[in-house]
């Protein structure tokens, strides 16, 4: 048994190299996710590591609120240094700050990308060379308030060198700056891709966080005292808004902080690695299936020389067994590439990967043996079992006719459960209140995609008829015979068609969810959006534009009116929350806010407006007061003032607000004063190219800002989709590529079954050329056929998607038809092109051999 | 009435009645010590309207020839011709129209697709052309074959001889200048076998049909207007108005 396994194999390379690549492929993605986190992770470790090893306790503010991934912390007093340095056992004490810095390169232009990538901070250059964990490369530290130190990876990016002169945003003015020096973060020119600039002490207190105070205090234990006895000692002197903590246990935060992080990318690789997966499911079972069914007269011969059914069913798993551990160590292989790829993607989209050398777990190797492996047995089990049915008969037949008609009752019921139980857990996991949603969704769209394979060769038949129907007008017998072909054995159909289905569906998905997202925007922005212009500050978050500039443009002839926005994270009776800072003076007539009860006047420090649905659930009334918890400022108890409707500000974080700050009580709570986004109505008797210009005038000295009209505000809050889009185009386009080889595939295994069929049409008088179109439009038939089942399901799931998120702005289902249709019609392309080398091969046939064949 | 040798002569010096023929026809495979003389030197034309009978020993090169002349393989020298085209002057395409439009085939088995009915099976020739059927033609084959309660049905759902008996109607739908049929009753048994000479031979007198049949058979042989015999690639015999005693007695010989 085992020798006609192996020789199996040995004969048919090639198939078995197109049938592999799929599960390769799978793996490699695996594999190279894998071995790129543990490769990150251990890095950064071993940063942070290094980072906190000469710090032994960290005092600092306690959270004011929050969890996870937003902890709100505020500072602590700058005389608590001086305390601190008085415990024994203390050896040094450093105070430090840190907060949003924006540095200017020397092309003018603002480096980094808070908004929406690599952050841009800044700090104070600390004196203890013990306890900075900046090492300086040239130059030297800053000695005067206008001197910073910046990173080598920004210096490197903005052409600056030391004794240049530049501009950092801070909070304020713009400042001019000398560099003095530039440094390394560690082992690496910049702390996960970050622009940083440190400032002297002082100066950054005044510019970047607030005079007087400290983001941390970082102390060294005297010999022979521990981090924890120190941390003891100095938690009895701090007051109870602050805590202290040791190094260790900083490092271990900081560690689980890039892990969590990491964690998502980690999650939306291994989603498309679980794709190929499928995908690569679906081509081994049908090529395993082929080649059961064209081995059925030797299988039979075999059973009738004794063979035992076990024995046909090992030798056929031994073969999918070969394949896949081939796969998996092609795989692995492959996935150190994959991994490297992917550090040099990252570092290209501005997240530098610490050098160091890959970690290649032995786990890695497991888990990617294992799913390579599985995958590839489960694929072949069905064939096997039908292999072993082969009776010893079947050695006297010939031709067995190959699967027809619309397969078992039961399987229909199944299918049908299958598709049945994955929508609705899919509308659960997106509608319901339940805690593990995205699990949920997960496992729902999974189970759609089984059930609808399912179901393929049920639906298969009337499928292949209906998109072939046309075929006989358009092309003739040629035509007839492509869709008698696609028809014939729906089984396999239906498989090569599901390996594309499942990469379209994720595609149509993707692109229904982005233009409804977008329409949303769109329709967002025009609804929402009175006013012609608006200033994005690009600061992200964590900082923004100077409120000047909403003052000057807001003084400019050309301009009616300028409001800024803010908003910021706050605790409402015990929930983060966002608050949304409006100048109420200009608000109104460039944002539809509509006050329904109150006034806008009496917000005032100690008034809150909150929108109506979010009153009418927590039953508050005007006058009613509300607990709000600030990190700058502690627990304030705020009047309501106002109930508004509406109100939609495109452009930040929480696009309905539910609570509103007038600009006095939102500057009295927060210590930072930025403006996230500045909306501009243009005056009545000016053109928009006059005020834009206006407005790009005045904005000119505040680097990082974009000016917009209407049309480019649109456009910029949509971009980042379409580079979403992109990537999730190019990565799924891998895994339509492979599903186009199973179709290839699979039509080089049927044209070899038929090779006397061919040999008869070409001898009764079909041409080469009639035979490729036939061939071609079979192909044609069965890749439309995953495209629409494919698109049945991505509109689907963007159906489903952009209704569970309604809540979040998803106002508007749009489905975009043209790129839908594109996708179709390049279906049917990618069809024709995986039938060029079977068509070929298949008009290159010896008539007179084919003919002769059996 | 003629005599066997003016018919000899006609046969062979007559190429105008032809509806195909070779001259000096040599057919060789392999090479070396390995090398075949599948034909050897054969001279041979197939008179307008006559059935013809190939027969000889297994090896004697009776299907070369066939696939030679009909343009389904080539010859290593020599030429073949349809009507008046020189095959060896054709390239594949026109070839393939060649065969299309001027020729039939029958083979021993499997000669209809699987997917189509008679009917389509029938006609495929025709329609690979883009020819429209001519459609009192074709209820002459459907009468004279006797298949007009059978053509809606696929292959799997006919007898054997059903089948063959489709096929050599497809091999006169295109009304073609030769058919060709490979041991066309080999497969069946003598009921259905009959049934198909006797459709061949109709087609010969009531439509004018040139055909070529290779048999082994001697009872099949007597339909035919005419018998050549092969042996080793060579034209060794050849017989008028043949009786299945008088073929019987000539392949006698060649177990001598
Ligand atoms: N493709 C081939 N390669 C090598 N030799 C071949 C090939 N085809 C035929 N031959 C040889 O050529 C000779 C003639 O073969 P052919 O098939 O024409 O004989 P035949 O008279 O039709 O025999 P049968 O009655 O058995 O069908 C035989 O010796 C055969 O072995
Ligand atoms: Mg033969």
């Amino acid at each position: 048994m085992f020798f006609t396994t192996i020789k199996g194999l040995i004969a048919h390379k090639l198939r078995l190299f197109a049938t592999a690549l799929a599960v390769t492929l799978g793996v490699a993605f695996m594999a190279g996710t894998l071995v790129l986190t543990d490769t990150v992770g251990r890095t950064f470790d071993d940063l942070f590591g290094n980072v906190y090893k000469q710090t032994d306790v960290v005092v600092r503010s306690q959270a004011a609120f929050g969890a996870g991934a937003v902890v709100q912390r505020g500072r602590v007093s700058e005389s608590l240094l001086t305390e601190v340095r008085a415990v024994p056992g203390v050896a040094q004490a450093q105070g430090g700050v840190f907060g949003y810095a924006r540095l200017i390169g020397s092309n003018g232009d603002a480096l980094g990308n808070p908004a929406a990538g690599a952050p841009t901070i800044g700090g104070d250059w600390t004196e203890s060379a013990r306890l900075n964990p900046y090492d300086l490369v040239t130059g030297s530290p800053p000695a005067a308030d206008d001197e910073v130190v910046i990173d080598a990876a920004s210096a490197n990016i903005g052409k600056l060198a030391v004794g240049d002169t530049t501009t950092v945003l801070v909070q304020g003015p713009p400042q001019r700056v000398r560099i003095s020096g530039i440094a390394r973060f560690g082992t690496v020119d910049s702390p996960g891709g970050a622009t940083v600039v440190l400032f002297r002490h002082t100066v950054a207190q005044k510019l970047i966080a607030e005079p007087g105070k400290f983001d941390t205090i970082s102390v060294v234990a005297a010999p022979g005292v521990t981090q924890q006895q120190l941390a003891a000692r100095v938690a009895k002197i701090l007051p109870a808004s602050a805590e202290a903590v040791t190094g260790a246990a900083m490092t271990k935060e900081s560690q689980a902080a890039i892990r969590q992080a990491m964690g998502f990318f980690r999650t939306f690789m291994l989603v498309f690695a679980v794709v190929a997966l499928l995908v690569g499911a679906f081509m081994i079972f049908n090529t395993f299936s082929i080649t059961v069914a064209q081995r059925t007269r030797e299988n039979g011969l075999l059973r009738a020389l004794g063979a035992s059914r076990r024995q046909i069913l090992a030798s056929v798993l031994l073969e999918a067994l070969a394949v896949g551990v081939i796969a998996s160590l092609l795989g692995i292989v492959g996935g150190l590439g994959v991994a490297i790829g992917l550090k040099e993607l990252l570092g290209a989209v501005g997240i530098p990967v610490p050098a160091g050398s890959v970690v290649f777990k032995p786990a890695t190797v497991v888990i990617s043996m294992v799913v390579g492996v599985g995958v590839a047995l489960l694929a072949a089990l069905s064939p096997a079992r039908k292999a072993a049915e082969v009776p010893p008969i079947a050695a006297m037949q010939r031709g067995l006719v190959g699967s027809t008609g619309y397969g078992s009752k039961r399987r229909v019921y199944i299918g049908s459960g299958l598709l049945l139980g994955g929508l609705a857990t899919l509308l659960i996991g997106l509608f319901g209140a339940v805690s593990e949603g995205v699990i949920l969704v997960g496992t729902g769209a999974l189970l759609v995609f089984f059930g609808v394979s399912t179901l393929g060769r049920t639906m298969s038949l009337p499928l292949s008829k209906l998109i072939g129907a046309p075929l006989p007008r358009l092309r003739g017998v040629t035509g007839e015979l492509a869709r008698d072909n696609a028809m014939r054995n729906p089984k396999r159909t239906a498989a090569s068609a599901s390996a594309l289905m499942i990469g379209v569906a994720l595609v149509g998905f993707i692109t229904i969810f982005v233009s409804s997202t977008k329409a949303s925007v769109e329709q967002a922005v025009d609804q929402s959006f009175i006013g012609d212009i608006v200033v994005t500050s690009g600061g992200g978050m964590s900082g923004g534009v100077d409120p000047s500039l909403a003052k000057r443009l807001d003084l400019l002839p050309e301009v009616a009116n300028a409001t800024g926005l803010r908003q910021g994270f706050a605790s409402v009776e015990g929930q983060v929350e966002f608050v949304t800072g409006v100048n109420t003076a200009t608000a109104f007539d460039v944002l539809d806010i509509v006050p329904i009860k109150g006034r806008a006047v009496d917000l005032g420090r100690s008034g809150v407006a909150i929108r109506q649905d979010v009153a009418t659930n927590k039953h508050l009334a005007i006058g009613d007061v509300v607990s709000i918890v600030f990190r700058d400022t502690g627990a304030q108890q705020l009047r309501v003032a106002m109930i508004y409707a509406h109100g939609q500000f495109v452009g930040l974080q929480e696009v309905h607000p539910s609570y509103l700050l007038g600009m006095p009580a939102y500057d009295a709570n927060f210590a930072t004063h930025f403006d996230m986004q500045i909306n501009i109505k243009q005056a009545g008797d000016v053109s928009e190219a006059a005020a834009l210009a206006a407005v790009e005038r005045a904005a000119k000295p505040y680097a990082g800002v974009s000016v917009l009209n209407r049309a480019g505000f649109k456009k910029q809050q949509t971009a980042p989709l379409n580079q979403m889009l992109a990537l999730v185009y190019a990565l799924l386009g891998l895994a339509i590529f492979i599903a186009l080889l199973g179709i290839a595939n699979t039509l080089a295994l049927s044209i070899f079954e038929r090779t006397r069929e061919i040999g008869l049409l070409r001898a009764v008088g079909m041409t080469r050329a009639q035979l490729r179109s036939s061939i071609r439009w079979e192909s044609v038939i069965i890749a439309v056929q995953g495209t629409v089942l494919g698109l049945a399901i991505g509109l689907f799931f963007g159906w489903a998607l952009v209704g569970a998120l309604e809540d979040e702005g998803l106002t508007v289902f749009r489905v975009p038809y043209g790129s839908l249709s594109i996708i179709v019609a390049l279906a049917a392309v990618a069809g024709m092109v995986a039938a060029i080398g079977p068509s070929r091969r298949a008009a290159k046939l010896n008539v007179l051999k084919a003919v002769t064949s059996d | 009435m003629t005599t066997p040798v003016l018919f000899h002569e006609a046969r062979t010096f007559t190429s105008v009645a032809a509806a195909a023929r070779t001259v000096d026809a040599t057919k060789i495979y392999g090479i070396g010590e390995t090398e075949v003389r599948a034909l050897d030197g054969v001279t041979v034309a197939f008179a307008r309207a006559q059935f013809t009978a190939i027969m000889g020993p297994s090896g004697s090169g009776k299907s070369t020839l066939m696939h030679c002349v009909a343009g389904l393989d080539s010859l290593t020298s020599g030429r073949a011709f349809i009507g008046e085209a020189d095959l060896s002057a054709l390239n594949d395409r026109e070839l393939t129209i060649l065969r299309r439009d001027q020729v039939g085939f029958i083979f021993q088995a499997y000669n209809l697709l699987p997917t189509m009915t008679a009917a389509e099976n029938l006609t495929l020739p025709l329609r690979l052309a883009g020819r429209k059927p001519d459609r009192e033609w074709l209820d002459t084959v459907v009468e004279v074959m006797g298949l007009r309660d059978r053509l809606h049905h696929r292959p799997s759902e006919m007898s054997g001889g059903q089948q063959q008996r489709v096929a050599v109607g497809r091999a006169l739908a295109t009304r073609p200048q030769i058919v060709f049929a490979d041991e066309p009753t080999g497969n069946l048994d003598s009921k259905a076998g009959t049934e198909v000479l006797e459709f061949m031979r109709n087609a010969v007198d009531h439509m004018g049909q040139t055909i070529v049949m290779v048999t082994h058979d001697p009872m099949s042989a007597a339909y035919a207007d005419s018998i050549i015999f092969l042996a080793d690639g060579r034209i060794v015999d050849e017989m008028a108005h043949p009786t299945a005693g008088r073929v019987l007695e000539r392949m006698k010989q060649f177990g001598e």
